[in-house]
């Protein structure tokens, strides 16, 4: 652990944005993840981490109901976000979606241009009136997700043609177009390499300002570098959540310090 | 540990054997391989020679239907003869048949061989007249009738020649087979050595060939295949209206949105069951539905494209659904991630990445269909049909026939004349095919986008 100014970092916002109670996921008969509880706090960067298969994507995947296109995938308990239960029957999953984006671990870039496929988001909820309004959302996400420079000369090419980092950075852009309040990433930079992993992680940082984001990761530097917020996943359970700092210097569970020293995971 | 390292390493150290000489077991996995590799050049040579043979024996047989020997001569239309009330009324001139005009014919050759010089050793004049072809009177007489100012002029008439001169031309018929053979004689031929000579019998393409209907037994000179591939036509465009719409929506639903359970699974089984249903099978479940229960006409393709349609769907549905499945599932994540609906990301995302494959296999499934014979003869299609059938929308319904029908109903017949057709047919049909397969390859080129 270099990074340890994580230690002076703040959580600047105390308004809790999304929060699961009692949550069970089911695939099948196996149990995914039982009996979850946690609070995700607006404005801030939650970093999910833990062994492989303990949950955690699966949980991301419940926070925007991606897992409804799981056939055998079955949620139950509480996920409350602005006070309604997004598990509520009455809640439309398409209209969720688009407020609680979502970045995906391998980039998805739709095999469109780059201006299309920031504009697809806008275009079907309807956020602009006219071409010129689009062109200027188009244009800030862009900007937000620190691709415009690299690409402004060139929207009418394929998104498929840029680089790895570039492509995840496009998705970002896709993902922030539509406007969320909550942006989840699933491993956003395992396909990337150190340099577009840092373009991000400045990027995620900069993203705080607007939204909640939560983010699962495999690398615990990672974790430190970009979240204020940590929850420690093992075996389908939410063994510890807590401010970055403490997790990382003085976590309370044996199971969090096992993970994070490098004994278990 | 450095012990046992140190240990394995001196062990290993020692080389076994030479790299420079394979090991036995090396030696006998090198020979299977070069054995294998062997069989799959031999399999590929012959098939490839067995498709070199088949396209060899069709076109020797069927290239030579593409020619056809012709007469021509001036022939005085006499207003005696046709048009005795002398008023170039056409309700009048309708009662002359076709004998009037065969006299008229047979006069008007009589009269240029005399004018030519042309000796006519030991023959009839029957003999001399029958190699007109008899589809010869009747063409002149709707060329008479269409334009009755025509009576009483003379007209260069170009009038095909019987299917043995034209033989004879081809090298098909020759003395030998001539003396055995009722239909012609060896003075015949010999003067249509001399109306070669003359310029009066001349080879050149068979247009007629391409655009006219089928003919009687007697005159396999005039048979062609413009109802055929007419009916064809009608019936490809009928298929696709048909297939491809109801295929498509299947598929999709089956793939993005119906359940998984017992029913899909037994619908999915049943498709591809069906695709391996004998074909004649469908020949009769129209027969049974189309015809005898629904009472649409016999020989229409109407009834014709049904039955295709039938038999291509689930070659459609099979091809679809493995288009759509093969786009990778990351693009529906993201359209659905971005908060689109279902159906905007199976319309917006995934039918685009899907439409190459899904055209190939919707013109494979046609040209499949454009080949089938079997169930068509079950609803009456191979029935002799002279007459075009009308323009769409009616002329769905009127009886034509196809391809392939026309192919099976010539190798029938009895006049080697028809089996020369029946190999131009097949080029005709094979032609087709290559059309449709390369309009699958560009479109496919012309659509496909990496992702």
């Amino acid at each position: 652990m270099n990074d340890m100014r994580t230690l002076e970092r703040i959580v600047n916002s105390e308004a809790i944005k999304i929060s699961a109670r009692n949550v069970q996921v089911h695939y099948g008969t196996t149990q995914a993840i039982k009996d979850l509880n946690v609070d995700i706090l607006d404005k801030t960067v939650t970093a999910f981490i833990g062994p492989s298969g303990c949950g955690k994507s699966t949980f991301l995947r419940c926070l925007n109901r991606m897992n409804d296109t799981i056939e055998s995938c079955r949620v139950t308990g509480q996920i409350m976000m602005d006070g309604a239960n997004i598990y509520d029957p009455r809640i439309d999953p398409v209209q969720l979606r688009a407020r609680v984006g979502m970045v995906f671990q391998k980039p998805n870039p739709f095999p469109k241009s780059i201006y299309d496929n920031v504009a697809y988001g806008p275009k079907i909820h309807g956020l602009t009136r006219n071409k010129a309004e689009l062109d200027e959302i188009v244009e800030t996400s862009i900007r937000k997700a620190a691709l415009w420079n690299e690409v402004k000369d060139r929207l009418q090419s394929p998104g498929t043609g840029l680089s790895g980092g570039q492509q995840q950075r496009l998705c970002i852009a896709r993902a922030i177009a539509t406007g969320p309040e909550v942006l989840l990433m699933d491993e956003p930079c395992s396909a990337l390499d150190p340099i577009a992993t840092a373009q991000v992680e400045e990027l995620i940082d900069e993203l705080r300002a607007q939204f909640s984001v939560v983010i699962v990761t495999h690398s615990m530097q990672q974790a430190a570098r970009v979240s204020q917020r940590t929850a420690f996943f093992h075996l389908g359970s939410l063994v510890e959540t807590g401010e970055t700092g403490q997790i990382f210097t003085s976590p309370k569970d044996p199971r969090t310090e096992a993970y994070i020293t490098g004994r278990i995971g | 540990m450095t012990d046992a390292t140190s240990g394995g390493l001196s062990a290993a150290a020692q080389p076994k054997s030479s790299l420079l000489q394979p090991s036995r077991l090396m030696k006998k996995r090198n020979a299977a391989e070069t054995r294998f590799k062997a069989y799959g050049i031999a399999a590929i040579v012959l098939s490839l020679a067995t498709l070199g043979f088949m396209l060899v024996t069709i076109f020797s047989d069927g290239v030579s239907s593409f020619f056809q020997a012709k007469l021509s001569f001036p022939v005085e239309l006499t207003a005696r003869t046709l048009d005795p009330k002398g008023n170039r009324d056409r309700a009048d001139m309708v009662k002359i048949t076709t004998l009037g005009y065969n006299k008229v014919l047979a006069v008007a050759f009589e009269k240029e061989l005399a004018a030519r010089g042309i000796a006519i050793e030991g023959q009839s004049a029957k003999d001399v007249v029958e190699m007109i072809s008899k589809d010869a009177a009747g063409s002149l007489r709707a060329t008479v009738l269409a334009n009755p100012s025509l009576v009483g002029s003379t007209l260069d008439a170009t009038v095909l020649a019987t299917g043995r001169i034209d033989g004879y031309l081809k090298g098909r018929v020759t003395m030998q087979t001539a003396e055995r053979d009722s239909n012609v004689t060896p003075a015949q031929l010999q003067l249509a050595d001399k109306l070669r000579e003359a310029g009066m019998l001349t080879s050149s393409f068979n247009w007629g060939f391409l655009t006219m209907p089928d003919a009687s037994d007697q005159r396999p000179e005039a048979a062609g295949l413009g109802v055929a591939i007419l009916g064809s036509a009608y019936m490809m465009l009928l298929v696709l209206v048909t297939c491809v719409p109801v295929g498509v929506a299947a598929s999709i639903y089956l793939e993005e949105f119906a359940p998984k359970n017992f029913w899909t699974d037994a619908i999915e089984v049943n498709i591809s069951n069906l695709a391996a249903v004998p074909s004649i099978v469908f020949g009769i479940l129209g027969l049974a539905i189309f015809i005898n229960f629904a009472g649409m006409p016999n020989s229409s393709t109407l009834v014709g494209a049904l039955v295709l349609s039938l038999m291509t769907l689930p070659t459609i549905i099979i091809a679809t659904r493995s288009a759509i499945k093969a786009v990778p599932p990351s693009i529906r994540d993201a359209a659905l991630g971005i908060g689109a609906s279902k159906m905007q990301s199976v319309f917006h995302h995934v039918l685009p990445l899907a439409m190459p494959g899904i055209l190939t296999g919707t013109i494979l499934g046609l040209a499949s269909a454009l080949g089938e014979t079997a169930p068509l003869l079950l609803i009456g299609m191979v029935a002799f049909v002279d007459n075009y059938p009308a323009a769409p929308m009616e002329g769905f319904l009127d009886p034509a026939t196809a391809l392939p029908v026309q192919v099976y109903g010539w190798a029938q017949r009895a006049d080697p004349a028809f089996i020369e057709r029946s190999s131009g047919a097949i080029i005709v049909l094979l032609v087709f095919l290559v059309a449709m397969n390369v309009l699958a390859i560009l479109l496919r080129r012309r659509f496909e986008r990496r992702w």
